[in-house]
């Protein structure tokens, strides 16, 4: 049961293929002079993002901080390809994502960008094998070998076939971890990802995070806290929709 | 997670998730196709119970003289006329009719007397015991042998005349014109007249009693209204149609509690995807297609349609009749 391929997909791979050919000078995500606003009905119209440019580079970690409502939600949406941008453009290795299908964008999402949430979101009825194959679950071939090595790398050899009922937060984020790798994305996007777990989990997956983006992987990470931001390269600071400080 | 069928295995665990509900949704689909069963097959044995029961007035054409004729039998011309309309249709059985006194050693009656030399064709009624050709003493109707006490080689005495029981006539469960239980059968030549007071047409089917009515409607009684036909095939048509409606009645109302079984199931598939909401996001989020979450979800519907369906199919019939499932 594999999706039959279609323009879609043929799309996302000239996206995916144009990576390769322009070099490292091409950051794989970029924001340029992206504003988003959202209709809020009788209240007009709400600038979440204004004028906003941001890109990711292979092998950095990039943490977004900002007060509630500063839009860091939104970059994080238009970065993974969820959302469009009012104004503006999201680039992928160099090319627009404007006018792609939405079959082309769930491609491009699966090809070259991993989520990691705060509530780590994984499926309650799988085990934890399953819940990182799932993004392979209705591709050609099979993920368990490359699933198994994930979790083993994270540390979770001996919790493979536990349903998430049955890990501790910390180790449901390991497993968030292993399936946002799973497709060998170039772009791992983290949504407070040590917000629910105590300190010193969060730094053991913290660690994960920056031995994952030695491998060449960019790391956007929004978040409130501290640690994270001692983690990485850069930060970018959003007040009001603006990027106030990088 | 089986590779060859995710939708499959991602439909199955999600419904193991919630099992009374999804159970509750399939009893609902159980109940409906158990309904649409039961009340189908309700149906049909009450139209085949009834055709049974009337199947033998439909095939029958009555012709009688007229009342316009003046005359009160049939010569051997119109029964010439009825053979040659009802050659290859049937059977014409010529009657004659009259009432008399019954008398045998257990007491007496009156019954209707019938003069017939083939009795076998009208009121054999698949039984052996009744002669195919009739030439002399009496067959007597299953009523008037019991009012009267006898058996075949008894005698009765009708009108003066004694005759010996060569037959007993089987008991009649259909509804017929003809009433041969309360009836005593003579030969025909015992009747002083020659002509036929009815002519009694057995047709093969309820369109060759058709063909015949009109034909002998049409032969007879062209130029003057010289014989009545009464057939019962127009009203066997009404009461099959009857049954009809009555069939369409009864599915229509086990059709309403199917629909609404399936009214239950989109409610369930309704509410699992408004809680499943972020796991839905999720899955979209990690790059799989809107239309592989919609199949998993169709899977899920469809698993509980399934599974419903055959069981109330299964238990329908084995409640109501033998048949297997």
């Amino acid at each position: 049961m594999t999706g039959a391929p279609d323009a879609g997909d043929a799309a996302a791979s000239s996206v995916a293929a144009a990576g390769v050919s322009t070099g490292p000078e091409v950051p794989p995500l970029r924001l340029v002079d992206v504003t988003k606003r959202y209709d809020s009905g009788r209240a007009g119209y709400v600038t979440a993002l204004s004028h906003v440019d941001f890109a990711v580079e292979p092998g950095e970690v990039v943490s977004v901080v900002g007060p509630s409502g500063s839009g860091k939600s939104t970059l994080l949406n238009l970065l993974g390809l969820l959302d469009d941008p009012t104004s503006g453009r999201v680039e992928l290795w160099g090319r627009s994502t404007a006018g792609l299908s939405a079959a082309a964008l769930t491609d491009a999402r699966r090809e070259s960008i991993g989520f990691v949430f705060q509530d780590f979101h994984l499926l309650p009825t799988l085990t934890a094998l399953e819940n990182v194959r799932l993004p392979t679950a209705f591709l050609p071939g099979d993920a368990t070998d490359r699933a198994r090595d994930l979790l083993e790398r994270v540390g979770l050899a001996d919790r493979m076939d536990h349903t998430p009922d049955e890990l501790s937060g910390g180790q449901k984020q390991r497993v968030a971890i292993a399936r946002s790798l799973v497709n060998e994305p170039a772009v791992l996007l983290a949504d407070e990802p040590t917000g629910n777990l105590d300190r010193e989990t969060g730094t053991q997956i913290l660690e994960e995070v920056r031995a994952i983006s030695d491998t060449g992987v960019g790391v956007v990470a929004v978040t409130h806290d501290d640690l994270v931001t001692d983690y990485a390269d850069r930060t970018v600071e959003l007040v009001d929709g603006v990027i106030r400080r990088e | 997670m089986s590779d060859r069928f995710p939708a499959l295995t991602l439909a199955t665990r999600n419904l193991s998730r919630q099992r009374v509900r999804a159970a509750l949704a399939a009893l609902g689909i159980v109940i409906g196709v158990f309904a649409v069963v039961t009340l189908g097959l309700l149906g049909n044995a009450l139209g085949v119970a009834a055709t049974e029961e009337l199947g033998g007035l439909g095939n029958q054409v009555i012709v009688s003289p007229s009342e316009a004729s003046g005359s009160d039998s049939l010569d051997s011309r119109d029964l010439a006329a009825i053979q040659r309309v009802a050659s290859g249709r049937g059977t014409v059985v010529p009657l004659r009719v009259t009432g008399a006194q019954v008398r045998a050693s257990g007491g007496q009656t009156f019954a209707q007397v019938y003069g017939t030399d083939r009795p076998g064709e009208l009121f054999g009624n698949g039984s052996d015991g009744i002669p195919a050709f009739h030439r002399q003493g009496a067959l007597v109707g299953a009523d008037v042998a019991a009012d009267l006490g006898v058996r075949e080689g008894s005698t009765v005495t009708v009108e003066e005349n004694e005759y010996r029981v060569v037959g007993v006539l089987p008991e009649v469960s259909s509804i017929s014109p003809l009433q041969p239980d309360s009836a005593v059968i003579l030969p025909a030549d015992e009747f002083a007249t020659s002509g036929y007071s009815q002519v009694v047409v057995r047709a093969n089917s309820p369109d060759d009693a058709r063909a015949v009515a009109s034909g002998v409607e049409e032969r007879l009684n062209a130029r003057q209204q010289r014989v009545s036909v009464f057939s019962l095939t127009s009203i066997l048509d009404r009461i099959s149609e009857f049954f009809d409606l009555l069939n369409g009645f009864l599915l229509a109302i086990a059709g309403i509690s199917l629909v609404v079984a399936g009214v239950s199931i989109f409610n369930v598939m309704l509410m699992s995807v408004s809680e499943r909401r972020g796991e839905i996001g999720v899955l979209r989020a990690v790059g799989i297609h809107r239309r592989q979450v919609l199949r998993t979800l169709l899977v899920e519907a469809t698993l509980l349609g399934v599974v419903g369906a055959p069981s109330g199919r299964c238990w329908g019939p084995r409640r109501s009749s033998s048949r297997r499932c």
